[in-house]
């Protein structure tokens, strides 16, 4: 597999899926991606969860629930397209609600009820699942090659796959069934017909939380009821196509202690799953410009560097105070690359254990705000293997 | 909404809430507050809200980690870990008063089911026992000065402080609306609880801190008036040499000296660390601009956060600002 370039490993799928922690610049390298996917003559989608502003500024499009394509210079004379939508969690998840309901009393007693008003957005896995719903539609819709998914901020990236489980767990549940039929009945008396265990326990409940939040929960579960069947078929459907071999996971990660943990864990949570990881990501690691580390340095380079300054027409005091500040600058900035270098060397063998690529973005000057930034970005990915940074690429 | 006095001084609180995206410093933020409150002779209590305690090995590096129980990490100082189950378990036996019963249905796999997938509860539950710690008396004078609350790093944190108001609201009668009511009524009293957002000055956290306290006034009610910048760059070069960058560039690009990598290298570091520390500088501004709050800055550790005494040189200018 070493053979293939990055390129070839990402962008023969049809699905590109970019996890990790909040922060880390998940939804840049998305978008990095995708357009070089489709400077690679691939027709592709970035499915967004919450851009930046400056993100959707530097697509050059507003970004809304519906695909939108976006406008790539030097594109014309190939097969490849860029579109781009944002991820409308309450919308996908009332169509979801709307899909499923089998009638439509149920779906307006659904919207209607309090609970699903409340809570609809807080609820378990709703985001998850609303994603991974999204994502099968498009992918179904036969319109793109490639889908580019940048999955919705969580504790952990692989909630992302756990999360509509749970979901659909909890729906299934005997305990939602039982809070269900209560409702049939329409009346307290319902309770009577359950076995004694479980009467007790939801009499218990009844008194710590007050019956009327009972009553609505399990309205609200008994209107979710009939659709249990669809959502996990569909959930099914969906993990199925995430999982599958047309799908590539990219974790992204950063080298901050924070994020590294986040990859370790990632790493850590990975053997229980079949998740088809390609790469890992690490964005804005703070590099030496040329690739290679300087000895910081000593006396006689300080006695050397005044004497350049000296040369350049500064007086003895000046040059002195010149060349001190020279060395603490780059002592500073030694500091930081070794830091970065030290986080990022943790997550290596791991990475490497797995036959995953390992790809640094250097930290840039500024953020990125526009196509160049972002096609930028997409090089460092893909780049060759041993990419040289010029002075200030970072710039 | 500008508090029409002058703000509460930080420490003089009940509660404090730190809250922040992950990795901007909140449980560092919370550890210091931690470590200055004890040494001023408070009796604190913070209280994590993670699947680990993270506040005692920062504190004093080796402490194992603490559970619901709690423990007292130095003179004063205490840390728990806010697990919800433990919690329920011991609102449901002040609630029922037995024990066993309370047991047996917690041990009960449907019920851990149906609590695992039910939404906001965990949070009631955590806000509920904070509720508790703080009303806790002993020998008449609060069992604690100072709650510090180290807020969940997912979503804005702001949810986990709606819960109460929410279910307060969405139950119409019962002991939880009452307990609800309650908690809600510590979080909106600015004499007690403050909501202390820590945020970094790069444009993600920036944005959800404006977002942040745009909710707290306009949606949220509890108070407030400060926010910390956490891991502020300093200035990269020394004021008399503010243009250190440019003279580096007005060198040949490839001379070089002995031990130090060519000119075009160190001007290309240089200018690297200028435009960083202006891009902070403009993000700091940016939020100080856009809540109208004043900031308290902490200065960015070099050498990453690692043990107590990186907290000390945070402590210094936190208390120094802060009072």
């Amino acid at each position: 597999m070493s053979g293939r370039t990055i390129a070839e490993r990402l962008f023969s799928g049809r699905l590109i899926v970019c996890v990790g922690c909040g922060g880390v610049g998940k939804t840049t390298v998305a978008a990095a991606l995708g357009i070089e996917a489709a400077r690679a003559g691939r027709r592709t989608l970035v499915l967004t969860i919450d851009p930046a502003r400056r993100l959707a500024d530097a697509l050059g499009v507003e970004l809304s629930g519906e695909a939108r394509e976006i406008p790539l210079p030097a594109l014309e004379r190939s097969s490849g397209s860029l579109s781009a939508l944002m991820l409308d969690m309450k919308r996908t998840f009332d169509g979801l609600v709307e899909r499923f309901a089998e009638n439509a009393e149920i779906r307006e007693r659904i919207f209607a009820n309090s609970i699903y008003q409340h809570v609809s957005d807080a609820l378990a896995g709703s985001a998850e699942y609303s994603a991974m719903e999204r994502v099968y539609q498009v992918a179904e819709s036969g319109d793109y090659d490639l889908i580019v998914v940048d999955t919705p901020p969580a504790q952990h990236a692989l909630d992302f796959l756990e999360a509509p489980q749970r979901l659909i767990d909890f729906l299934d549940s005997r305990w939602v069934g039982l809070l269900i039929h209560p409702a049939f009945s329409a009346s307290r008396l319902g309770f009577r017909l359950f076995q004694r265990g479980a009467q007790r326990i939801l009499r218990l409940l009844e008194g710590v939380t007050g019956l009327a939040f009972l009553e609505d929960l399990s309205e609200f579960l008994l209107a979710f009821e009939g659709m249990a069947a669809g959502f996990r078929e569909r959930a099914t459907e969906v993990r199925a196509l995430l999982l599958g071999p047309e799908s590539r996971f990219v974790l992204v990660t950063g080298p901050e202690p924070e994020s590294v943990r986040h990859a370790q864990e990632f790493f850590d949570r990975l053997e229980g799953f079949e998740v088809p990881l390609e790469g890992l990501i690490a964005n804005r690691v703070r590099q030496w410009p040329e690739g290679s580390a300087f000895a910081v340095a000593s006396e006689p380079s300080r006695a050397e560097l005044e004497q350049v300054f000296t040369e350049r027409g500064e007086s003895r005091d000046a040059a002195a105070a010149s060349a001190r500040a020279t060395l603490e600058m780059l002592a500073s900035y030694a500091r930081r690359v070794a830091r970065d270098t030290d986080s990022l060397d943790v997550l290596r063998p791991r990475a490497a254990a797995l036959g995953c690529f390992l790809r640094e973005i250097p930290e840039l000057d500024t953020d990125v705000h526009d196509l160049e930034g972002l096609t930028r970005i997409g090089r460092h990915v893909l780049g060759p293997a041993s990419p040289t940074h010029k002075a200030g690429a970072a710039s | 909404m500008p508090a029409a006095s002058t703000p509460l001084p930080l420490l003089d609180h009940r509660l404090l809430v730190v809250s922040g995206k992950g990795g901007a410093g909140k449980t560092t933020l919370t550890a210091t507050l931690a470590l200055w409150a004890a040494r001023g002779g408070r009796r604190v209590m913070v209280v994590e809200m993670g699947p680990k305690t993270q506040v005692p090995n920062l504190l004093n590096p080796g402490h194992a980690e603490v559970g619901y129980e709690g423990a007292e990490i130095l003179p004063g100082l205490h840390v728990m870990r806010a697990d919800p189950f433990a919690a329920l378990a011991e609102y449901l036996e002040i609630r029922i008063g037995m024990r066993p019963v309370v047991e047996r249905l917690l041990e009960f796999e449907g019920f851990r089911q149906l609590m695992q997938a039910a939404p906001g509860w965990r949070e009631l539950i955590t806000l509920g026992k904070v509720w508790h710690l703080e009303q806790m008396r002993e020998a008449g004078a609060p069992r604690y000065d100072l709650l510090l609350v180290d807020a969940p790093a997912t979503g804005h944190g702001v949810r986990f402080l709606d819960v109460p108001r929410v279910v307060a609201s969405a139950l119409r009668s019962g002991p939880l609306r009452a307990n609800s009511l309650r908690v809600e009524a510590l979080i909106a009293d600015p004499a007690r609880t403050l909501l202390l957002p820590v945020a970094l000055a790069e444009e993600l956290p920036v944005r959800e801190t404006v977002e942040l306290v745009e909710r707290a006034r306009d949606g949220l009610s509890i108070h407030v008036d400060r926010l910390v910048l956490n891991a502020v760059e300093p200035a990269p070069f020394p004021t008399e040499r503010n243009d250190l960058d440019e003279r580096l560039a007005s060198l040949p690009g490839d001379l070089q000296v002995q031990g130090l990598p060519p000119m075009a290298t160190l001007s290309a570091c240089a200018r690297h660390l200028r435009r960083r520390h202006e891009l902070n500088q403009h993000y700091a501004t940016k939020l100080s601009h856009a809540t109208g709050l004043p900031t308290i800055q902490l200065p960015y550790l070099a050498g990453g956060v690692r043990g107590p005494e990186s907290l000390e040189k945070l402590l210094e200018p936190l208390a120094e600002v802060a009072e």
